[in-house]
């Protein structure tokens, strides 16, 4: 059976100002996979990761070309409603950001900013996103204590239960490991793997030992350019670019 | 910039390691050959002693690879070396065992009279020789086409094994005091033609290095 193509990018270009950081990409994502983005720094893959929840347009002086889809529609189709979009798209960063509120709350600010009222509704749904982010165990007991108290993996998994909760389609992770030590590191895996089967993940990652983990495919790119797309499985044994070969095997970057 | 000149440096460290198992494997079955062609019991048992250090070697480069795995977790090219490197010396370490089955032969032939010459015999010694010292150059050169003509090689070995096997018989039955020498050189016919197979597997590891495809049992002739 064909697989679902969740997101799609075709051709895009991406500047900051004069500087063309990403060229030409033409990528797809299917539905209920992990595809990992890797490559050196500076390479494009956190500026293309941010394009698809449009993140890129707070950034005064950027411009995009080509043409990148969710499903069937434009992502930069003038008029369409950015939040609505990055309630489909959610996102997590790098460094665990909680708001100062109770964990409960944590989970519940995007229902609420999105406009639900029932508290039944709320409270179910927070339980739900807790336990989809292997979190739930830990603090069902003090869901009414401040996030900042959490550890800093615990707080990364309520920054997930936290972009869980709106039901996203796709949920981009933008380095979620790279701050935590190697047992949350290990939480957060197992966390991704889990969380395919319900939503299309995309991770950027500088540990391609973590992108062999978890992705079931891995794109390369390198100077803003795509180099060599496959599953992951061929890319990490047999790639197919010598560019891939000498980057996985640490002979640049 | 080299970001891993340390890992790199290992892996070097381990090819010096498997060729230096492949020049003693090489050896040991050209001094088994030798010693079986012209009976020569000093040479054949040589080879018998010397395998101990063949089999240390494999047994010190398993070690290497295991750490090179756990510890450096390579990819790509880097890992099909590692996984190379190891069905390379399990290779070696088998041919070492052929050349003392051969050399055991040779010893126990040096005590008899000749067999009757048999040209086949040394067609298939001079196949098998060329098969190995083919395989291990195509793996110091990572020469895949050269790995592609061993494999081809394999037929004519087996072909030439089976017709040794049938010219011992009718000697055998011609004349029935050669009887326990036919066997031993029935035998001594199955080593070598078992260095053919164990060399292809050789140049079909160094395909699988070199270009990431697995070729085994694909690839012969």
């Amino acid at each position: 059976m064909a697989k679902q193509i969740k997101v799609a990018s075709e051709g895009l270009n991406f500047y900051y100002g004069e500087f063309k950081a990403l060229d030409n990409i033409t990528l797809e994502f299917e539905e209920h996979q992990v595809t990992a983005l890797i490559g050196p720094s500076g390479c494009g893959k956190s500026t293309y990761l941010r394009c698809i929840n449009r993140m890129n347009d707070l950034i005064p002086g950027t411009r995009v070309e080509g043409r990148l889809t969710l499903g069937n529609e434009d992502i930069y189709a003038p008029g369409l409603d950015v939040v609505a979009l990055r309630r489909r798209i959610g996102m997590v960063f790098q460094k665990p950001n909680p708001f100062p509120k109770t964990i409960f709350e944590n989970v519940a600010y995007g229902l609420r900013v999105n406009g639900v009222r029932d508290k039944q509704a709320i409270e179910q749904q927070v339980v739900e996103s807790l336990r989809r982010a292997a979190l739930w165990d830990e603090v069902k007991d003090r869901l009414h204590s401040s996030a900042l108290g959490l550890s800093g993996g615990q707080q990364q998994r309520l920054c997930i239960a936290r972009a869980l909760a709106v039901e996203p389609e796709v949920v981009l992770m933008d380095e979620p490991a790279s701050a935590l030590d190697p047992i949350a590191t290990q939480k957060i895996e197992d966390l991704i793997h889990e969380l395919k089967k319900n939503f299309t993940i995309i991770i950027v990652t500088h540990s391609m030992q973590q992108a062999a983990r978890v992705s079931d495919r891995t794109a390369f790119f390198y100077m803003g350019r795509l180099i060599e797309v496959d599953r992951t499985k061929t890319m990490f044994t047999q790639p197919k670019n010598k560019q891939t070969e000498d980057y996985i095997t640490g002979r640049f970057g | 910039m080299e970001q891993r000149a340390h890992f790199h440096k290992k892996l070097e460290e381990l090819k010096m390691q498997v060729l230096r198992m492949a020049a003693l494997s090489e050896k040991a079955v050209y001094n088994s050959i030798k010693s079986y062609l012209e009976y020569n019991s000093d040479l054949a048992e040589d080879v018998i002693m010397g395998d101990i250090e063949i089999n240390d070697l494999e047994n010190a480069i398993d070690r290497f690879n295991l750490e090179l795995l756990a510890l450096d977790q390579p990819m790509a090219k880097d890992l099909r070396s590692i996984v190379g490197a190891m069905r390379i010396t399990m290779n070696l370490e088998r041919l070492g065992d052929e050349a003392v089955n051969l050399a055991h032969r040779a010893l126990f032939l040096s005590t008899r009279p000749p067999l009757p010459y048999n040209q086949k015999m040394e067609q298939l010694t001079e196949t098998s020789k060329k098969m190995l010292a083919s395989a291990l150059k195509s793996f110091v050169e990572e020469d895949v086409k050269l790995a592609e003509q061993v494999c081809a090689m394999d037929n004519e070995a087996d072909e030439l094994s089976l017709k040794i096997l049938k010219q011992y018989i009718n000697d055998m039955v011609t004349e029935s005091r050669i009887v326990e020498r036919g066997v031993h050189a029935i035998m001594a016919a199955r080593h070598l033609e078992r260095v053919g197979d164990l060399a292809t597997n050789v140049a079909e590891t160094v395909i699988f290095i070199v270009e990431g495809e697995n070729v085994k049992h694909r690839c012969r002739g």
